[in-house]
């Protein structure tokens, strides 16, 4: 009971559910502008990462789209800002309780939620993988992911052309990563690293930045690289290259690099076509850029998961691989306007 | 237990002796001694690591973290604790991108936009540290609890902000403020001289007005500072409103590293002020500890942090060293008193 005898009690209680109700509007506005659509035919639940990425995004416009061709619902769900399998979780156990007729998802961490994909194959709901997965999983049909390990080899056959590599120099690189542990990340570093050894013998892999995607950390790391390796690029005492990994990494190089006047003089090779990025192509920021096919992933999910359906749920008559990864696109300076178009993600 | 209420010079005399054991249980003398251990190491592993390039970097780590800081020492020297100064320095960052960058798109000289762009980001931050004291003086929620929310909540306004701006890409582009920001007179970059100018002012402002005297008060003994007639509501307020201002400057510092203003740019700084402010020397519970400390934890903080990088210890290895680094001066803070006693 709110006393009006005590005006301090009351406008400490006021206080408190204003703010209260403040926040209370302000999540009631975000859950009202996630529940839309109407069930007809299939319904396809579709599960991302981070709903506000740009990766995602595309993705959502490819799955969209080949929903719409051949007419079924497609639900997306994902948390706008966390990628992390505690917050991805909640949504999930959400789709399982509204029974969709298929569950397409892109796991922050295939461990973590295994039990969860085991739930909806023990309610009849095939389970189908994007972006991240696991090839061993059996209980789901089918992952679709891009492929890290070549995208991290042509990654390295990118860096080494940029800094135009020749078995009389010496070539300092730097890898600047989220986290060691995104199964993602560490598989584009195993491809680079493999084509490396493979093929580059004078590459010197110096260090490996977790920068945990704060951009402020990104720079300074990228900043301190440059300053314990001071001589030219090309030699033993110099920074010749940087690869990327991930978008903080990238936008933390570029402002270092630029910051110190040495943009264009290390390379630069980074992951993801994200609108600026490609944007800094044609200024000598990036000397290449390692594009995914987010569109095509959720086209060929989407295809894949009403196929499945139609043909007696199974993968066989449906002609569906267990494992369907598609190549990465190197992007240059000198790549075509309508190709750079093409692979550059979506913002909306 | 009481630790303050015997001033050391009576009750040890000057012999050299003790003026040795004073010496050795002096954290900021001991801090001071591990920071030169640790360059020289640094030294020795990157001969590198000596250059005026190296020391404007370490001097623009150091400023960013020491504003933070700074501000969260006066809100624990009064007894209080800041969580939210990470998100503040998210939350003015990207708001101050989109004023800036719709500046620039106008006409856009460069001094008025940054000017511009350092008043929006301070006022963002003043803001949130309003609503902090609003929390704590008229709701009487428990600080932790308080910012706690603002951490929370303002990350949140951070990603959405960025989000409407810019689809949650960082949001603005300039690059003339990251050049202008690594531009340097010797080893002390241009935001550097701006940071320790602020410094310089806070540790007078703490040490030698009346201002700083009443933190204190509130810090050791709020009771007792409202007996002797300290609005303790309206100065513990303040002093919310002073940290978050300084939060939000720090939202523009890293806004010119980075040219512009990304929602992830202040992720977990509030543990690096806190450590910092810690390392120094001040007590959590309040009512004590130095600027000059702060300074140095935030010193030390920010050498082994960036001088693990630049000898390339592997990231995992650094987090633990840090760890560890925080818990060693940590115990020598808690050794300090009974080291005293025993003199």
């Amino acid at each position: 009971m709110i006393s009006l005898k005590n005006p301090k009690g009351a406008l400490r209680v006021a206080s408190t559910m204003a703010l209260a109700g403040v926040l209370g509007a302000t999540s009631l506005v975000a859950l009202g502008a996630q529940t839309a659509g109407a069930s007809k035919t299939y319904t396809i639940a579709f599960n991302v990462g981070v709903t506000s990425d740009p990766f995602f995004l595309t993705m959502r416009a490819g799955a969209t789209a080949e929903a719409k061709k051949l007419g079924v619902n497609l639900e997306w769900q994902g948390n706008v800002n966390f990628y992390s399998p505690s917050t991805q979780l909640p949504f999930l156990q959400s789709a399982l309780a509204s029974k969709p007729d298929a569950l397409i998802f892109a796991p922050t961490d295939t461990k973590a939620l295994q039990p969860i994909t085991g739930q909806f194959v023990a309610a009849g709901i095939p389970v189908f993988n994007v972006d991240s997965g696991n090839a061993n999983q059996k209980n789901v049909v089918s992952w679709i992911t891009g492929n890290n390990i070549q995208g991290g080899q042509a990654a390295a056959d990118a860096l080494a052309k940029a800094m135009n590599y020749s078995a009389s120099g010496t070539y300092n690189v730097v890898i600047g990563v989220s986290s060691v542990s995104t199964s993602t990340d560490a598989d584009r570093l195993t491809g680079f690293k493999n084509e490396i050894k493979a093929k580059y013998p004078k590459i010197v892999l110096k260090n490996v930045f977790a920068t945990n995607s704060v951009s402020a950390t990104a720079i300074s790391d990228i900043n301190q690289a440059l300053s314990a390796n001071p001589g030219a690029a090309g030699t033993a005492s110099g920074l010749s290259g940087i690869f990327a990994i991930d978008g903080t990494d990238a936008a933390g190089a570029v402002a270092a690099l630029t910051a110190k006047g040495k943009l264009g003089k290390v390379a630069l090779v980074g992951y993801d076509a994200y609108a600026d990025s490609v944007k800094a192509l044609g200024k000598g920021g990036f000397s290449a850029l390692i594009a995914q096919q987010p569109y095509l992933e959720g086209q060929l999910a989407v295809k894949a998961a009403v196929s499945y359906l139609k043909n007696g749920k199974s993968a066989s008559a449906a002609g569906i691989k267990h494992l369907n990864t598609l190549a990465n696109k190197v992007l240059t300076a000198t790549t075509s306007a309508s190709v750079l178009k093409k692979y550059t993600y979506r913002t909306k | 237990m009481p630790e303050n209420d015997r001033p050391v010079l009576t009750s040890s005399p000057e012999t050299p002796r003790n003026r040795v054991r004073e010496i050795l249980s002096n954290q900021q003398f001991l801090l001071f001694v591990v920071l030169i251990a640790l360059m020289t190491y640094f030294y020795s592993r990157n001969h590198y690591f000596f250059t005026v390039g190296e020391f404007q970097n370490i001097f623009t780590n150091f400023s960013g973290y020491a504003l933070l800081a700074v501000g969260e020492m006066f809100v624990i020297v009064a007894g209080g604790i800041d969580l939210s100064v990470g998100s503040t320095v998210a939350v003015s960052g990207v708001l101050g991108a989109w004023v800036m960058n719709g500046m620039m798109n106008g006409h856009g000289n460069q001094f008025w936009v940054l000017t511009v762009g350092t008043l929006i980001c301070g006022l963002v931050g003043a803001f949130v540290g309003f609503l902090n004291a609003l929390m704590i003086t008229k709701a009487k929620l428990v600080p932790f609890v308080a910012t706690l929310v603002t951490l929370s909540a303002g990350l949140g306004f951070a990603l959405l902000f960025a989000q409407f701006f810019n689809s949650g890409q960082p949001v603005g582009s300039d690059p003339a403020a990251a050049v202008f920001s690594s531009k340097a007179i010797w080893v002390f970059t241009y935001p550097a001289i701006f940071v320790i100018l602020i410094v310089i002012v806070a540790g007078i402002v703490l040490h030698l007005t009346k201002y700083g005297r009443y933190t204190y008060a509130i810090g050791s003994n709020a009771f007792a500072a409202r007996a002797v007639g300290i609005n303790v509501q309206r100065h513990v307020g303040s002093v919310y409103i002073l940290s978050g201002f300084l939060a939000g400057l720090t939202g523009m510092f890293y806004f010119m590293q980075l040219g512009s203003g990304a929602p992830t740019s202040g992720d977990g700084f509030e543990l690096t002020a806190i450590a910092a402010v810690v390392i120094g020397g001040a007590s959590l519970t309040g009512g004590r500890g130095r600027m000059s400390g702060t300074v140095l934890g935030v010193f030390v903080l920010t050498v082994v942090t960036f001088g693990l990088v630049f000898i390339n210890v592997p990231p995992a290895w650094t987090q633990i060293v840090v760890g560890g680094f925080i818990a060693l001066a940590a115990t020598l803070q808690s050794l300090r008193p009974s080291g005293r006693k025993s003199v």
